[in-house]
């Protein structure tokens, strides 16, 4: 019963949203709850797929500077885990605070300093160099669940790699990233949640239309009328920039939950 | 090759970037907010000692904006942490479908912010949105949830408390599970009941992972800024209005860059005094533990 009731206040206002966008004009604001019975259309569908821009376009955006911005935390972040777990001295700990400081701090605030980076060096409006500050924000979590993750591992195995002759970069490379792949995957997943859900930085980094990301455009969206909101594309565009994240919370639970748990406990 | 720099060598590239992007801006921010650089300058940056420092300390809307995300924050974490607490111990509960319960509170946490503040502002909408058409179909008059300037804020608390009490949940159920079930099961053989057994062995145990969620989720709450966008947008009258959006405003509407760096330089100021006091508190209460 109890349980009922939690998923009830998970899922109701998503369910809202989804009826919602199945309804257009008077039937909207009408008394609608999930249930009532209205005629079902894809108008809404069609207007926020045939915009400008195209929430096709938005979304093929958000999912092409996340995989980017995914595989350069990794590449990043697997070698700086390395060498700080082989960091002797006081200079660790030392890094350790600073990254998990990092980790926690309101990123939001340093919008003014990376626009200004960004005319400086001439990276406003372009999609895939919006992945340089995504991947610097995600690099502190990364580095602490990665570094955790190497720690965990047994010391023979480097050793073992060692005396068989393999150098450091063959020893990461065949050795430890094989070995890592699951600590990957949690982290690579929790880096591709916050690209995909970023919203200051896109906003200021990005203006021409045909760029925007999913938040971004949703605050388009938000700010394009304030009187006569478009609440019925409103709605079938948070379903459609929903349900890529749905699958990957349904499909990858398992790996998610372990990445969230392991910052916790580790950091 | 010293033992020490190889290791450094490694972490390199990713401190570089680091560096770029999380201490370079304090630095700017320092100078910019030393600096007119506004519309009235032609957005040339002059040095005017002190003046965003004596203008912040006279601006009723940053005080109040403080205190509005003081509140928000405040507000959102308590909630969270006993909302978060109660999802906890209902997915720590045996059962089947455990995964896909899990996965399934999990969504809104996942959903971009942005996404469901809009969500939101649907559903709260006067007098057309669901929920007003559910206290109307119950013969209740259409509130207005967000034009009210004395109690919006309260449903800014509510969409971030639906947002982000799975990621508390989450967190808390896995230092639920990392308590031995040997331990329950010995103290309910005592006759402990669940109150006893949350309060003397589960609560005692899930301190450390309630000291750094709630630490994360306060910084977080306090830089809020997607949500007040998108749901509100600062208002009504103000009254949502938090620093970050207030910072946003300054730089991005009245182009006083200045300003909005010393708005910033003073939030971080803030998100650090709490760090170190919540710290300091825990530290406290360890110790008298």
């Amino acid at each position: 019963m109890m349980r009922l009731l939690l998923l009830a206040w998970s899922l109701l206002p998503l369910l809202w949203q989804l009826r919602a966008s199945f309804l257009v004009g008077d039937a909207l604001v009408g008394r609608v709850t999930p249930l009532s019975g209205s005629p079902w259309t894809l108008q809404n569908y069609r207007v926020v797929l045939g915009g400008d821009p195209s929430l096709a376009q938005v979304l093929v955006n958000s999912t092409l500077l996340g995989l980017v911005t995914t595989a350069l935390t990794l590449l990043l972040a697997v070698p700086c885990a390395y060498g700080l777990h082989h960091l002797r001295g006081r200079l660790q700990p030392l890094l350790s605070a600073g990254l998990l400081g990092a980790a926690l701090f309101p990123t939001v605030l340093f919008f003014l300093s990376l626009l200004q980076l960004a005319r400086w060096l001439g990276l406003a409006n372009q999609l895939l160099a919006l992945s340089l500050p995504y991947a610097a924000l995600s690099l502190p979590l990364a580095i602490l669940l990665l570094r955790a993750a190497i720690a965990d591992l047994p010391p023979d195995l480097e050793e073992a790699a060692r005396l068989d002759g393999l150098n450091a970069w063959h020893r990461l490379r065949w050795i430890l990233v094989p070995v890592l792949a699951p600590a990957l995957a949690s982290t690579g997943l929790l880096v591709f949640l916050a690209s995909w859900n970023e919203y200051p930085i896109a906003l200021t980094w990005l203006s021409k239309s045909e760029l925007l990301t999913l938040p971004a455009a949703m605050g388009r969206i938000a700010s394009s009328s304030v009187y006569t909101i478009p609440y019925g594309p409103y709605a079938a565009a948070t379903v459609l920039g929903s349900l890529p994240l749905l699958a990957l919370v349904l499909l990858f639970q398992r790996p998610i939950v372990s990445g969230l748990t392991q910052g916790a406990v580790k950091g | 090759m010293s033992a020490d720099l190889l290791p450094l060598l490694w972490m390199a590239p990713a401190l570089l970037l680091l560096a770029l992007v999380f201490l370079w801006p304090w630095a700017h921010y320092c100078w910019l907010s030393v600096h007119a650089s506004s519309l009235l300058t032609g957005l040339a940056p002059i040095p005017n000692g002190g003046a965003n420092w004596q203008r912040l300390l006279q601006d009723n809307r940053f005080w109040q904006d403080a205190l509005q995300t003081l509140r928000f924050a405040g507000v959102s974490v308590v909630l969270e942490l006993g909302l978060g607490l109660l999802m906890a111990l209902l997915l720590h509960r045996p059962s089947r479908a455990q995964g896909l319960l899990r996965a399934l509170v999990l969504i809104p946490w996942a959903l971009p912010g942005t996404v469901m503040a809009l969500g939101w502002r649907w559903i709260l909408n006067d007098p057309a949105g669901p929920l007003n058409g559910l206290i109307q179909a119950l013969g209740g008059n259409a509130y207005p949830f967000l034009s009210n300037p004395s109690t919006t804020w309260a449903f800014t608390v509510l969409a971030d408390v639906w947002k982000t009490t799975p990621f508390v949940g989450i967190i808390l159920l896995a230092g639920l599970q990392s308590i031995p079930r040997d331990l329950e099961e010995a103290l309910r053989l005592e006759g402990a009941g669940d109150w006893t057994v949350l309060r003397r062995l589960q609560w005692p145990l899930l301190a450390p992972y309630v000291s750094l969620a709630l630490l994360f989720r306060l910084a977080q709450a306090f830089g809020v800024f997607d949500l007040i966008q998108l749901l509100t947008g600062g208002g009504p009258a103000g009254t949502t209005e938090s620093l970050a959006s207030y910072a946003y405003l300054q730089a991005m509407r009245f182009l006083d860059f200045g300003y909005s760096a010393t708005l910033m330089l003073a939030t971080f100021l803030m998100v650090l005094l709490l760090s170190l006091l919540w710290l300091g508190g825990m530290r406290w209460a360890g110790a008298r533990r």
